[in-house]
């Protein structure tokens, strides 16, 4: 990643991170306002609640007090006082004191908490009235669970004992815990009151009510109702209606307990999430779009530093791979005086002093080489003047001394003379031919035809020198190359005569072609006393040579030809085991 | 002195008496109150038992039977004056009283006879020659005349208009189905001209409408439920039968208790004695049997006390499905004792709830027992309750009790009580017996004149 894409990034990323942590900030505190509402709002509900339960209380108990104090319970006080009665008599006393009162719910029940009368099951006489024992001398009104032919319910409730005697007679009445006990409350907008009546062991969704009668999805809130009864602490749940949050709502259960702090109802106050959730969507939008701009202003900004801060650096990066490439003249402006200033000026130095370093090489390079060919052309050309030189003193010893012999000595001579300057004209024109290499004249070639055409050359020669052998393998199929046929010749000649001069005592030459993909191999092998690693390594140097006669030109014309044609030459050597020239050209002309 | 004092008092008391009870009046109108409303004067099928009495009673005005049956279940004479038995019970023959006209005049001969009774029993040969009539069946009918004796054996025709016409104390003079019955004395019954001049039965009032006319002096004659006496005596006379209804838990084929167990489980936990005493007034007996003990006198050996801790050692292992049970709503008892049967059951752990939609599992029901007769009330309880026909043959412990048995065992009937029926009677009527066994007996009645 480029610098100024980290810079970009590094903008982006602080920006991002504000905005979110802003977002967040705001979210929470107004999550916290809003929860903190719904909490006032059902402990406004609750004290309601409460109110309104003390107030049904109290007028329970009023009711409950003037049907004590009617003429028909005083009589029926009056006669189980006298003695054993006909309490068939009084079965249907309940039900109408409970009319005249307006109660849901009474029962008369004598001494032993045994029900005389019961207005909400007339059948249920003579059974307990589980209630008495504790409610006995409570003043007020308390919940309590009431069994009826249809099921349980909830109830409040009040009793009074009717003293006429010494068996009190108790009345005990109430009015139903429902809905309509729920209608009554008065509820803020966007809250809602459920009433769970805790009358089973387990959960039962029937008995989870809201103004309506049984609530519906009432199974949602079962993990809520159960957490109250399990901690018999008040507790608070999100809802969830939909997979749309806004649909959610949330409650806060709180316990209705029984006089023996037994929990007989749960009072459920529920508030819509939509306004908070609306709330929230809204700061998230703005909050994307701000952190939007804030990213766009952030792109902007960054590109206009980054391309300010690295604009030196790119400079000097671009100068750097030019430097790599070879161009030592490559110069980087220096705009300021800061660090990326010095650097600048310091990799300028560098350049002048890489082209300076380099110059001197290239001339030192030179004087070497002309060292080194005056140095081969004085061997060169010593060792034929020499002879050259004795000839002519001789001739010039003996036409002053033995002129009987000058005739004899002057055709030795001359012989002698001519073969010499021979000799020099050869060593001439080959550093003539060397330094006239021409460029190749490219055509349709096939290697195998230069290469056949080479050994045929070499044909008489080799059978002079029985002892050595030649193996062809040369791949068939071999595709033709764009090269020059007669440039090839020359150079694969040179390896073929090197070979053969490297098997004096004999041996094997082994000849391959083949094709590797976009380009041919050739490989010319023999078994001869093979080169040290130094050897392998001067061995393309112009001039040099490992051989007694040799002029050091034959693999640098090689070289030569095969870097004109685009492709490469190396040389593989083992010592005592043998040398391989390996040459790759490409298939096409490059 | 003294003694010649009290003496002439206690004779002048004595006299004063004699005076107000063995006088009795011809003429005047009685006013009956009646709950049903029926279209016809016939016994309806599948009758409740307030329908059935309604209707027995009215019958009972017009038409007579051959033979009746007392409390103590022995045949009295009535249009047959004598009977015998041959055959092993398979023919009998009995002479008809001479000279009995029905209502329109024509003689109630015994050709006559056997051309009723023949319409009412396929199953039977009925002949009638001269004064005697004779009746055969293929099987044995040991108890025939107590069945002659039942209200559906009443001798009775129709008249062109389909009016009945019967050779009773009373024929009828107006008939308005569902509202009013007008009935005149028989100048010509063969028991005697009836005290009474007239009958009016106002029909389809409710018990309450009934005790309040009656209150008001508006009617002379009511239903009512069997209640003791009010302590101040009032201006009612309650008369109150033997117990001749059962009231009982009946389990249909289709209920889902089909397990013994849960029925017997049931049949343990009904507290009988507190629905007796609380919610019938102290009216009725509790039982387990099928007939009342006045009628068989082994009642007792069918145990009727509750035992919970029995009916749930009863009950565990058992599967034990959600009952219904139902009533019949024009019972004004049924309810509250079908809601205390379902408390007990609850205790025991059985869960019964009471419903009058859709098909119970278990019914209460009141059925009654038509005849003083141990044997035949046996047949018709076993018919009304869907049981099996028992294999009684005979009025003996020995013939009854395994009878009855067979029926209760497999706890597919529960009987809970036997009860009475009662009605009440205005300051006015005197002379009033009502039968033992549910009748009014009106014949021998007279009024007291107004004296407004």
């Amino acid at each position: 990643m480029s610098f100024r894409k980290k810079l970009l990034l590094i903008f982006a990323l602080t920006v991002v991170l504000c905005v979110v942590v802003i977002s967040v900030s705001v979210l929470s505190t107004m999550r916290n306002s809003f929860e903190r509402a719904n909490d006032d709002r059902a402990n406004a509900v609750a004290a309601q609640f409460r109110s309104e339960f003390q107030r049904r209380g109290d007028e329970v108990a009023r009711k409950v007090e003037a049907a004590a104090v009617s003429e028909s319970v005083q009589r029926i006080a009056l006669e189980i006082n006298r003695g054993p009665s006909d309490s068939g008599g009084y079965v249907s006393e309940a039900r109408s004191l409970a009319d005249q009162q307006h109660l849901d719910f009474l029962e008369l029940v004598d001494r032993q908490g045994a029900i005389l009368s019961s207005a909400q099951w007339q059948a249920k006489f003579g059974y307990p009235e589980p209630a008495i024992p504790s409610a006995i001398g409570s003043a007020g009104a308390f919940l309590k669970r009431e069994e009826l032919p249809s099921g349980s319910t909830l109830g409040l409730f009040a009793v009074r004992a009717v003293r006429v005697g010494e068996q009190p007679l108790y009345v005990i009445g109430g009015e139903r815990l429902d809905q309509g006990f729920l209608s009554t409350l008065d509820i803020p907008a966007g809250t809602r009151v459920l009433l769970y009546q805790n009358l089973n062991a387990n959960w039962n969704p029937k008995s989870l009510l809201d103004l309506n009668g049984p609530a519906a999805g009432a199974d949602k809130f079962a993990p809520l109702v159960d957490q109250l009864r399990r901690s018999a602490q008040e507790a608070r749940s999100v809802i969830h209606w939909s997979a749309d949050s806004a649909d959610a709502e949330s409650f806060h259960a709180m316990p209705l307990n029984g006089p023996n702090q037994q929990l007989m109802g749960v009072l459920l106050v529920g508030s819509s999430r939509r306004p908070l959730v609306e709330l929230q969507r809204q700061v998230v939008s703005a909050a994307m779009l701000v952190g939007g701009a804030g990213i766009l202003v952030a792109v902007l900004a960054s590109l206009w530093f980054a391309a300010r801060i690295t604009r030196p650096v790119v400079s000097l990066a671009e100068a750097a791979r030019r430097v790599a490439a070879g161009d030592l003249y490559a110069k980087v402006e220096v705009e300021s005086s800061d660090e990326l200033g010095e650097l600048a000026s310091a990799f300028n130095r560098m350049t002048e002093d890489l082209l300076q370093q380099k110059e001197r090489t290239l001339q030192a390079e030179r004087v070497a080489a002309w060292r080194e060919l005056a140095r081969r052309l004085a061997h060169e050309l010593k060792n034929p003047l020499f002879p050259l030189q004795v000839t002519v003193e001789n001739l010039v010893r003996a036409k002053e001394k033995a002129p009987e012999m000058f005739e004899e000595v002057f055709r030795e001579g001359t012989s002698t003379l001519l073969a010499e300057v021979n000799n020099l004209k050869t060593i001439i024109g080959r550093f003539s031919e060397f330094a006239r290499m021409p460029q190749p004249q490219r055509k349709p070639t096939q290697l195998n035809e230069v290469m056949r055409s080479v050994l045929r050359v070499f044909q008489a020669q080799l059978r002079e020198k029985s002892q050595i052998m030649v193996h062809t393998e040369l791949e068939p199929d071999l595709p033709m190359i764009s090269a020059d046929p007669d440039l090839l010749h020359r150079a694969l000649s040179n390896l073929v005569l090197n070979a053969i001069d490297a098997l004096p005592q004999g041996g094997e030459i082994t000849v391959r072609t083949q094709s590797a993909g976009d380009r041919v191999e050739l490989s010319v092998s023999d078994t001869g006393s093979g080169l040290t690693q130094e050897e392998c390594a001067r061995l393309f140097t112009p001039y040099y040579t490992t051989k007694e006669h040799g002029t050091g030109l034959g693999l640098a014309i090689v070289q030569s030809v095969v870097s004109d044609h685009g492709g490469k030459i190396s040389v593989e050597s083992t010592k005592d085991s043998g040398t391989t020239f390996r040459i790759e050209l490409p298939r096409e002309a490059r | 002195m003294r003694r010649i004092a009290f003496l002439l008092l206690a004779a002048a008391s004595l006299l004063g008496t004699a005076r107000g009870e063995t006088r009795p009046r011809y003429g005047g109108t009685l006013r009956v109150i009646l709950q049903s409303a029926p279209n016809s004067l016939e016994i309806p099928a599948n009758a409740g038992p307030v329908e059935y009495w309604d209707s027995v009673r009215m019958l009972a005005l017009i038409a007579d039977n051959l033979v009746t049956m007392d409390a103590l279940g022995r045949p009295q004479s009535q249009l047959a004056l004598a009977w015998q038995t041959e055959l092993n019970g398979k023919r009998w023959q009995l002479t008809l009283r001479h000279g009995v006209k029905f209502h329109d005049g024509s003689a109630a001969s015994a050709v006559t006879v056997a051309q009723i009774l023949g319409a009412l029993h396929t199953d039977w040969s009925v002949h009638g020659a001269g004064d005697s009539l004779t009746i055969e069946s293929e099987t044995a009918m040991p108890s025939l005349l107590a069945e002659l004796a039942l209200p559906r054996n009443a001798i009775l025709k129709r008249n062109a208009s389909a009016a009945p016409v019967g050779t009773g104390p009373f024929r009828v003079t107006d008939f308005q189905p569902g509202k009013l019955l007008k009935l005149a004395a028989n100048e010509e019954s063969w028991a005697g001209r009836p005290f009474l001049d007239t009958i009016e039965v106002e029909l389809g009032r409710s018990l309450r409408d009934q005790a309040i006319a009656l209150e008001l002096g508006k009617t002379d004659l009511t239903e009512t439920l069997p209640l003791p006496p009010a302590p101040n005596g009032g201006t009612q006379r309650i008369r109150t039968s033997l117990p001749v209804e059962l009231m009982a838990l009946v389990f249909p084929a289709n209920s889902r208790a089909q397990d013994v167990r849960v029925r017997e489980a049931l049949a343990l936990a009904v507290d009988r004695k507190p629905i007796q005493q609380v919610l019938l007034k102290g009216a009725g007996e509790p039982t387990a049997g099928i007939l009342p003990n006045w009628m068989t006198g082994y009642s007792a050996v069918f145990p009727v006390q509750a035992n919970l801790q029995r009916a749930k050692v009863v009950l565990a292992d058992s599967r034990q499905p959600a009952l219904t049970m139902s009533y019949d709503p024009r019972d004004p008892q049924a309810q509250l004792v079908a809601e205390r049967i379902a408390l007990n059951a609850r205790d025991a752990g059985i869960t019964l709830r009471v419903s009058l939609s859709g098909a119970a599992d278990v019914s209460l029901v009141r059925i009654v027992l038509p005849s003083s007769d141990p044997a035949t009330s046996l047949r018709e309880a076993a018919r009304e309750l869907g049981l099996p026909q028992p294999a009684v043959h005979g009025n003996s412990v020995d013939d009854l009790y395994p009878a009855e048995r067979s029926l209760v065992e497999g706890h597919s009937v529960i009987p809970l009580f036997h009860l009475p029926v009662a009605s009440s009677a205005g300051a006015r009527l005197r002379n009033w017996q009502p039968g033992r066994s549910g009748g009014w007996n009106l014949s021998e009645v007279w009024l007291e004149a107004d004296s407004r």
